[in-house]
């Protein structure tokens, strides 16, 4: 049985915060939300949790009307990204609020909270006060009590968003464990985030959303090989997927007078005209037999470069699997894979893509 | 900190603790003063310049009958109605409070800003405008020179400010506390009692210290709207200012009515090192 | 109002809401809407105790106090003067004070609660002992004069009574000011000082650049909460001077007093009510938006 949208919509002055948003959840699924700032995210779990009523559409989970039930009738649970816990509580009372509040009884709280804060990493912490504890163990905290419920729904809003990098990292890898081995089979978990390689990771459907809409809802795999328009692979990727204009001519694309190149098989039956360009960073190389671009900017990360390059009103980013510093105004030879290219119409939508997802 | 700064500093605090202090030290000395002492010119030191006597300290238990002040009735009169005015004030107030921080209310074209703006006008009256009326609306009620007459209107005063304070004090609550609450079960008077409000209690302290303070200190609707049942304390002082002002007597009064809120300056100075108040932002 | 987290979206829309706001809010209406009703009514009629009935008389009182009665007008004018006045002086030494015992002092807790010690004091019976220390001929204060040979006359002089009122004002009200500002001032954040010490500013810089713009909104609501209060300047007056020496130190509040408690003209002086009160919201909501934008513009 699922969660069920049908076009919700909440409209705050002259700007739709949720526009016509429609979805279908199943139990025992994890669904990542993912969408920029402002995107209408949080105001979507929100009105799942029902702290906010939508002004026209409705929610139904297992077949019953979401909207006549308070929020906190619903079996529902949420994490948000500041840590947010009771503050004159402690560690263990934090946990077991949502059960005392429901009337569990005594031992079956006390088993309850032990198993949730060992599943956090945080045995031994009940008797602590919240403000002692770090940020992560805050959140851990906040994590612990909405697992103590077996709620049916969880909505995780940016969980990871103001921790710092290493404990981010380290935490996403204990999410999916915390999240396989619970009855999970019996819930439905909706986590938000704004970033596309956190999205990826935690596998699961993802639902686009771009000013209050859901523009793409399929499987990671799905929206990494097929974005249905340019919106959604600014969106869903990180660094940012290259987007240029160009046109099909003659059986050729042509971004400049000086840079054309044959058509690649995935783009046989596009008729000829304006085009925009898509090509992931990684499909960026350097190459000796390649088109003449001047660097503007290059930024050493981790092991990889990025090469900010340009070649008269065409910029490009490309992401080069090795380690060197080029320096402002130096001339390299780039090459386009082109194998990985994709084409979506001026308007945005997709038309072509490397893996065959012709919408 | 060169030492001239230094110096200043200590100097300029010095001065201002003086004048402080000053009052109450020419009231202290002059409650051990009688008759003789007082009328034949400015005296200072006991024993130095003048007799000390127990007098003025004494009178404070005799009825003014017999020359004194009788401050014991009335003491416990204002403290009863000062405590119970802000009592209530802090209860009706807070919960008030508690709904503007969190809540939208819209009636026609009057929102939250506009309803907090009405709670805290009430200030901007005189009490001598509002002493007429409800000189008449406690005659008609008979609840004139009673207690819970008073009560009632120590409300009005004091509500206002427990709601100014306490909105404020929510506003820096975070909502998602709420929210957390409520989607851990709660309705929303649950979330309020069992959440927000034992995290309030910094903010209820503060507020109640201030409706205490300004409770304790109204002069003016204890004097209109009390008369020989009911008596309070800054009333009972001020009539004894009349033509034969027995000085002795009401310095000593004058200390001894003073003495409860430098316990509340105590507090009230605690939890200003702590923190906790950063209110009157408008 | 106020610096608030959960600005823009309310999230939280219950029908809870009303039986939270409700108590409170129909209370204060229950007590105060027959007396403010009552007053509006008593304005438009001519009671006092030759004549004590309830007659119609429609806007005569207001015509008359707005052509016939300079003495509201001036008692108006001496009002503003001394409440801005004290406000301005209780400002600049409350601010002081603060300042002065935020950071490191010996004693400072002693200081701060001594500072304090003056609100917390009922202001009639202070006055009463003030009356004693600045009476003419036993006092100590001319005792200490009469060393000079002067004998000011702190009471009964037309311009000494308005510095005496004023003095009492201010060792009465100062506190309240220095509460507020000293609670702001432990609030500021840390950060911008640090910087400042970096850039190797002199106190004095660090207060004209850092301190003082961070207090503006704090400030204002100070100042704005003390006019309030000042404004209803009443038992200082009404034991010191009783308003005099002639009407020198006559304030809004006293007149309207006069008028209905001691002439018993009880509509005209509800018309001089109604009015008071009119200006005097129009006067503080004109007060704080200028302020506002002096203070926002000065950063």
């Amino acid at each position: 049985m699922s969660l069920i949208a049908s076009n919700l919509s909440i409209k705050h002055e002259k700007s739709f915060h949720l526009n016509d948003v429609s979805f279908s959840m199943s139990k025992g699924e994890i669904y990542t939300i993912i969408g920029r700032t402002l995107a209408g995210k949080t105001t979507l779990l929100k009105t799942i949790a029902g702290l906010i009523s939508p002004d026209s559409g409705g929610l139904t989970f297992d077949g019953h009307d979401f909207g006549g039930i308070p929020v906190w009738k619903r079996e529902i649970a949420m994490v948000y990204q500041q840590f947010i816990n009771y503050p004159h509580l402690t560690v263990y009372q934090n946990v077991a609020f949502p059960l005392k509040q429901r009337g569990t009884q005594k031992t079956e709280i006390h088993r309850r909270v032990i198993a949730a804060l060992s599943q956090v990493g945080l045995e031994g912490f009940g008797d602590r006060k919240i403000q002692a504890l770090s940020g992560g163990q805050q959140q851990r905290v906040a994590l612990a009590r909405s697992l103590v419920k077996e709620a049916k729904i969880v909505l995780l809003d940016e969980p990871l968003v103001n921790l710092d990098y290493k404990l981010r990292e380290q935490l996403r890898e204990e999410f999916r464990g915390i999240f396989d081995t619970k009855a999970s089979e019996d819930s439905i978990l909706i986590y938000s985030s704004t970033d596309p390689v956190e999205a990826m990771q935690l596998g699961g459907q993802i639902l686009v959303m771009d000013e209050g809409r859901v523009i793409q809802q399929a499987s990671a795999k799905e929206i990494y090989e097929n974005p249905i328009s340019t919106k959604v692979s600014q969106i869903t990727n990180d660094p940012a997927m290259n987007l240029f204009n160009g046109r099909i001519e003659d059986g050729c694309i042509v971004l400049s007078p000086e840079i054309k190149f044959d058509l690649p098989s995935h783009f046989n039956g596009l008729p000829q005209g304006d085009f925009t360009f898509g090509l992931r960073a990684a499909a960026i190389s350097l190459d000796d037999n390649g088109f003449p671009f001047s660097v503007e900017l290059s930024e050493i990360s981790g092991s990889e470069t990025f090469l900010h390059v340009r070649h008269e009103g065409l910029k490009i980013v490309g992401l080069l699997n090795l380690v060197q510093n080029f320096s402002v105004g130096a001339k390299v030879s780039i090459r386009f894979d082109t194998k990985h290219l994709y084409a979506f119409a001026p308007d945005g939508h997709l038309k072509s893509s490397p893996y065959g997802g012709l919408k | 900190m060169s030492l001239f700064y230094s110096t200043l500093k200590y100097l300029v605090v010095t001065l201002w603790s003086m004048f402080v202090i000053a009052p109450f030290l020419w009231a202290l000395t002059t409650s051990f003063k009688d008759f003789q002492s007082v009328t034949s010119g400015a005296t200072y030191i006991p024993w130095v310049d003048f007799e000390p006597t127990l007098d003025g300290w004494r009178s404070l238990f005799k009825s003014p009958a017999q020359g004194g002040i009788a401050i014991v009735e009335p003491f416990f009169n204002s403290v009863m109605v000062t405590a119970a005015g802000s009592g209530i004030s802090i209860i009706l107030g807070t919960l008030a409070a508690y709904s503007l921080s969190r809540f939208t209310f819209r009636v026609g074209p009057i929102r939250n800003g506009d309803i907090t703006f009405f709670f805290i006008s009430q200030r901007i009256m005189p009490p001598v405008v509002l002493s007429i009326p409800f000189f008449i609306m406690l005659g008609k009620l008979g609840l004139l020179d009673t207690l819970f007459g008073l009560i009632l209107v120590y409300v009005v005063l004091l509500m206002p400010i427990a709601v100014w304070i306490m909105v404020d004090f929510f506003n820096k609550v975070p909502v998602e506390i709420d929210e957390t609450a409520l989607i851990d079960g709660c309705n929303p008077y649950q979330a309020f009692f069992k959440v927000v409000l034992p995290n309030s209690v910094p903010g209820i302290i503060v507020a109640g210290m201030f409706c205490m303070i300004f409770g304790w200190t109204d002069f003016f609707f204890a004097f209109i709207l009390t008369f020989t049942e009911v008596q309070l304390l800054p009333v009972a002082i001020v009539a004894l200012n009349s033509s034969i002002t027995p000085w002795w007597s009401l310095s000593a009064a004058a200390l001894v009515s003073v003495a409860p809120l430098v316990v509340v300056a105590f507090i009230v100075e605690r939890h200003l090192s702590k923190g906790n108040l950063s209110g009157a932002l408008k | 109002m106020g610096r608030s987290i959960n600005k823009g979206k309310r999230s939280m829309n219950f029908k809870h809401k009303y039986m939270f706001l409700l108590p409170g809010l129909l209370v204060l209406l229950a007590i105060l809407v027959f007396p403010i009703g009552f007053t509006v009514r008593l304005s438009l009629s001519s009671w006092d105790s030759f004549y004590p009935s309830l007659d119609f008389i429609g806007f005569e009182n207001y015509i008359r106090l707005f052509t016939d009665d300079s003495r509201f007008w001036e008692a108006f004018g001496r009002l503003s003067l001394l409440s801005l006045t004290t406000v301005f002086l209780q400002y600049i030494i409350g601010f002081s004070l603060a300042l002065l015992v935020w950071k490191e002092i010996r004693f400072q807790r002693l200081f701060r609660v001594l500072f304090l010690i003056p609100m917390m004091t009922t202001p009639v019976i202070m006055t009463v002992v003030w009356l004693t220390v600045f009476h003419e001929s036993l006092g100590p204060v001319n005792d200490f004069f009469s060393l000079f040979g002067m004998q000011p006359l702190w009471l009964s002089s037309e311009i000494l009574s308005k510095f005496t009122v004023i003095l009492v004002e201010v060792w009465q009200w100062t506190p309240f000011m220095f509460l507020l500002l000293l609670a702001g001032l432990l609030s500021l954040p840390k950060e911008p000082y640090l910087a400042a010490s970096i850039d190797g500013a002199g106190p004095v810089r660090t207060f004209i650049y850092v301190t003082f713009p961070l207090m503006a909104p704090i400030s204002i609501g100070a100042i704005i909460i003390r006019l309030i209060e000042a404004s209803k300047i009443m038992d200082t007056v009404y034991v010191l001077t009783s308003g005099g020496p002639g009407t020198s130190t006559e304030t809004s509040s006293f007149y309207i007093f006069i008028k209905g408690l001691r002439e018993f003209q009880f509509g005209y002086s509800a018309a001089l009510s109604i009015t008071y009160l009119i200006i005097m919201i129009i006067s503080f909501t004109v007060i704080a938006k200028i302020l506002v934008k002096l203070m926002v513009r000065g950063e």
